[in-house]
């Protein structure tokens, strides 16, 4: 019960937000919106404190039947492949809402929409039916249209139509599926499915195809990622907190905790392009990275190159692989998120996001070039940091399952590393290129107060990486079991 | 005992329909300038078709009558409620219209006239039978098209409409003489067992005339030239009402003829549908693309949908024969709330493209409803049309033919290809610059308004209701 309470406390405060006064301050309005995803986090957070040992297969779960007819049912549950991403769910939107110091239209209506992306979100990671994560999957799709068509750039509405077009098209295709997949099994739970749900290996594998392609653009996974870059460019800031936090691993996780534990065999052939997909996803994310002169595409692209690393750790399908990629998920939501968080402030102080015309900016804004430069050591695997434990995990499960895909892989890290440093050398260091910027403000402390949990989390994952992967360990294993004797 | 007073009992609900007919029409023509009683009565005659049909439903009342002609089953009285509500929705969306006396009347004499007919023709089970109830649903249908008088779209509209119903109707007839003249019977179960003995080609042919007449009917391909022109030219509220109610009753006969007539002919006339469905399903959504006139746009969808239901029908050959009439079932209650929904917002902002415009701005209430609509028809979850989808396709995965898979395919295919018309109205609405500001000034009755918020009330949450629905349609598809 508390499960499907987390899920759907977001809608009532949805319902809350359009139903307060027109003329309601604008403050007041912020404070209500931070108060109401504020409970969900707390309410994950308890349930990090009381269950995280019991997560190792579905816990908290509830199974009401919903479609008799067609054996759907509304069943949620979370097992520790799911927790993470629930939690980081939570904070995120939380972070996203106290975020939108830049929204200042029609700020109800972008809360609401807001917290029914929040729904769709936390309803995936909590699904155990295979309909039901397809309702909470694209659940998450019209909000993120609107949020992005409605309050982002001057862009915006040919990169929303974009976005909703080709995830769309992807989430078709691996609802098509899911659907063949349960009607061939006779079941839509995830249980009954485990493993193959009793299809034959040709069976398994022709319904994985368009699941895992699905799943790919959703990612996106490099030649399906081209509603990415758009949609990140255009986007207001907090919505960019959830877009590359979150909704990238709503594929991810689809791979981890949908796809391969149920549907071993059908998967297997695949893997080894996925393989290979994701040192695409790696190199392409870092080379044309390097190559941006637009500061919020750099961190875009990096995203992408992370996104290589969580595939490949799964595509491993090993315990070190595939908990270094559930824990990258959630690492990569931390500083990616930060990241974003940073830009976005530069670009309010400086009113540009061109690398050439910034620099010199930790002199002006000391705390806001700070954490930029956390949030880039962070990405580039910098021990100490909480990526760099993850990405070394994906690398070595990767490493063993696929040698020449890891070793390929690693050299990621190299450029990786090379052009968030060149960056970082041009845009916070140097010399001042714009004699305006020496008026500029450095970062408020409510924007302070958006960014410092990340930071925090970073570091103290950094350190204690076995805070999150005791919830997840379990879970990993049983999929592994599943896997093994599929 | 055909004439016994359980007979006509089982006719309650058209005769409660005729009842309340001809009270409209004598009120219109005795008390003129009573525009607000007409409508009132109007409207309480579809609740209380609805309520009577309600009552036999959940009392389980079945059986048939009149030498077999006529049978009331859960099947028939699923589709009396469905066509009833619509009725209702669209007789409260005309309420408080400035019309004068004698139009308001004559309008709302059709619009019940078409239910009367649509409520009888669910419950036919003789060919002629059918073929008069699908008249006199049809027939009023191309009074209301023509029925604003002033606009030359709309004579044009329904003359089209006319000429070619005309001919689906001769074409159809054709086919049930055919198919009368081997059987030397109209009635269904002895159809069926022509259709199950040794093969006979006259009777073959009947059936496939019958098909294109009612292809005609439903504007499925390659007889859908009609729709966009009708759609077009008929008063909104006309396009809403025709475009679901006596459409989504001519389909439940359509099946009934079909899987109690013809069961042994299943495998030629699945196979027919799957084909017709496939080209519909592309000759809605694909010329839909290029529109710029709304209602003609939607006209468009309402083919496509026409092929989403057909691929259910194609389903019915194989394993899954309740889930395909279970989807027939579905599909047309999830199709009526957000495709009424979708023209009556038309009827209040009008029928060009470009006065969506800014909608969100101006009317943020009517911008939001068809927001839901909009979604709703390309079949985003957890809207309605998600759900009437969701059961084509299982049904059609679930019969095990090959050519069925492929119509599904289609299916799923010609999804895609709609979101771009569908959204386009979207965008219109959400992003764009307002035109003018007549939008907001336009006054429109408040029935209409709360029919739309309603209908988009029920679009979006179509998935409390699915469980208890399908339950609904489980119980009473026993085809």
């Amino acid at each position: 019960m508390i499960t499907t309470v987390t899920i759907f406390i977001p809608l009532l405060g949805a319902l809350l937000m359009l139903l307060l006064p027109e003329e309601f301050e604008e403050r007041r309005v912020r404070a209500i919106a931070a108060a109401v995803a504020a409970v969900p986090l707390a309410l994950t957070l308890y349930i990090y404190f009381v269950y995280r040992q019991d997560l190792g297969a579905p816990a908290l779960t509830q199974d009401t039947t919903w479609v008799s007819a067609l054996n759907i049912g509304y069943r949620v549950g979370l097992d520790g492949i799911g927790f993470g991403m629930f939690l980081l769910t939570a904070l995120l939107t939380l972070i996203a809402v106290v975020a939108a110091w830049d929204v200042r239209r029609n700020l109800r209506q972008y809360f609401a929409l807001l917290f029914v992306a929040e729904v769709g979100m936390l309803g995936v990671f909590a699904a155990q039916d295979l309909v039901l994560f397809y309702v909470f999957f694209e659940l998450t799709l019209l909000p993120m249209y609107l949020l992005v068509g409605a309050w982002g750039d001057e862009n915006r509405r040919a990169a929303a139509i974009k976005f909703f077009l080709y995830t769309f098209l992807g989430s078709t295709i691996m609802l098509a599926g899911f659907l063949a997949f349960g009607i061939l099994a006779g079941s839509f739970s995830f249980s009954a499915l485990e493993g193959g749900g009793g299809l034959s290996r040709v069976a398994q594998v022709a319904v994985a195809a368009p699941i895992v392609l699905g799943l790919l653009i959703k990612v996106p996974a490099v030649p399906l990622h081209g509603w990415l870059l758009d949609v990140y460019l255009s986007s207001p800031t907090s919505t960019n907190v959830l877009l590359s936090g979150v909704l990238p691993k709503l594929g991810t996780y689809g791979l981890l905790r949908v796809a391969i534990p149920l549907l071993p065999q059908g998967v297997h052939p695949f893997l080894p392009y996925i393989a290979i997909l994701a040192v695409i996803n790696i190199l392409y994310g870092a080379f044309v990275g390097f190559m941006q002169q637009d500061l919020k595409a750099l961190v875009s692209y990096s995203s992408l190159a992370t996104l290589g690393f969580i595939l490949l750790g799964a595509s491993a399908v090993n315990a070190v692989g595939y908990n270094g990629a559930v824990l990258q998920q959630f690492t990569h939501g931390l500083y990616s998120a930060l990241l974003f968080l940073v830009v976005g402030i530069f670009q309010a102080r400086t009113g540009t996001r061109k690398i050439p015309e910034l620099g010199g900016l930790v002199g002006r804004m000391p705390w806001a070039a700070s954490l930029f430069a956390v949030g880039s050591l962070a990405a580039m695997g910098l021990p100490g940091l909480a990526v760099f434990s993850s990405e070394f995990m994906t690398l070595l499960g990767g490493y063993d399952a696929h040698p020449v895909q890891g070793i390929l892989a690693a050299l990621g890290i190299i450029t990786g590393a090379f052009y968030f440093l060149y960056m970082l050398a041009r845009v916070i260091f140097g010399p001042i290129k714009n004699p305006a910027y020496e008026a500029i403000q450095d970062a408020t402390p409510l924007e302070m107060t958006a960014i410092f949990p990340l930071v925090a989390l970073l570091v103290l994952l950094g350190f204690f990486p076995g805070l999150l992967v005791v919830v997840q360990h379990h879970a990993v294993q049983s999929v592994l079991t599943v896997i093994g004797g599929g | 005992m055909p004439y016994s007073a359980e007979a006509l009992f089982a006719l309650l609900p058209e005769l409660i329909g005729a009842v309340f007919l001809l009270v409209v029409l004598m009120v219109g023509v005795f008390l003129p300038g009573s525009v607000r009683v007409v409508g009132g009565l109007a409207a309480a005659g579809a609740a209380a078709v609805f309520a009577v049909a309600m009552w036999m439903f959940a009392s389980g009342f079945h059986g048939t009558f009149f030498g077999g002609g006529y049978v009331v089953d859960g099947f028939a009285l699923y589709f009396k409620l469905l066509v009833a509500g619509c009725a209702f929705f669209v007789v409260v969306a005309c309420l408080g219209w400035a019309w004068s006396a004698g139009d308001a009347t004559e309008y709302l004499v059709l619009i019940l006239s078409v239910m009367f007919g649509a409520t009888l023709l669910v419950s036919m089970r003789d060919l002629f039978g059918v073929f008069l109830a699908l008249e006199l649903s049809t027939i009023p249908s191309y009074a209301l098209v023509a029925f604003d008088r002033r606009r030359r779209e709309s004579s044009e509209g329904a003359m089209k409409y006319i000429i070619t119903g005309a001919v689906a109707s001769s074409v159809l007839l054709y086919g049930i003489v055919l198919i009368y003249g081997t059987t030397g019977s109209a009635s269904l179960p002895d159809v069926a067992k022509t259709f199950s003995g040794p093969q006979q080609p006259a009777a073959l042919l009947g059936l496939l005339l019958l098909i294109s007449g009612f292809a005609f009917k439903v504007s499925a391909a390659p007889f859908h030239f009609w729709t966009p022109d009708a759609y077009q030219g008929a008063p909104a509220t006309t396009a809403a009402f025709i475009s679901v109610a006596p459409k989504m009753a001519t389909f439940a006969v359509l099946l009934r003829v079909l899987t109690e007539g013809a069961p042994g002919e299943a495998p030629v006339w699945t196979a027919v549908l799957a084909v017709i469905a496939i080209v519909t399903m592309f000759a809605g959504n694909l010329p839909a693309l290029r529109q710029t006139n709304v209602r003609r746009m939607l006209a468009y969808s309402s083919v496509a949908h026409s092929g989403y239901v057909l691929t259910a029908f194609a389903a019915w050959q194989g394993g899954a024969r309740a889930e395909a009439v279970q989807a027939v079932m579905i599909y047309a209650v999830a199709y009526a709330v957000m495709n009424l929904g979708a023209f009556l917002v038309v009827d209040i902002v009008g029928e060009e493209a470009k006065s969506f415009n800014g909608l969100v701005r101006t009317r943020p209430g009517l911008a939001a409803s068809m927001f839901v609509f909009m979604a709703a028809l390309v079949g985003i979850p957890p809207l309605s049309g998600f759900w009437g989808k969701l059961w084509v396709i299982l049904s059609g995965a679930g019969s095990g033919s090959v050519l069925t898979y492929v119509t599904v395919g289609a299916l799923v295919v010609s999804t895609v290809i709609s979101v771009p018309y569908y959204f386009g109205i979207v965008r219109g609405m959400l992003f764009e610059e307002p035109v003018s500001s007549e939008v907001v000034k336009k006054g429109e009755p408040a029935g209409l308004r709360l029919a739309v918020h309603a209908l988009a009330f029920l679009t979006l949450i179509f998935f409390v209701g699915i469980a208890p629905l399908s339950a609904v349609a489980r119980a009473a598809g026993m085809l």
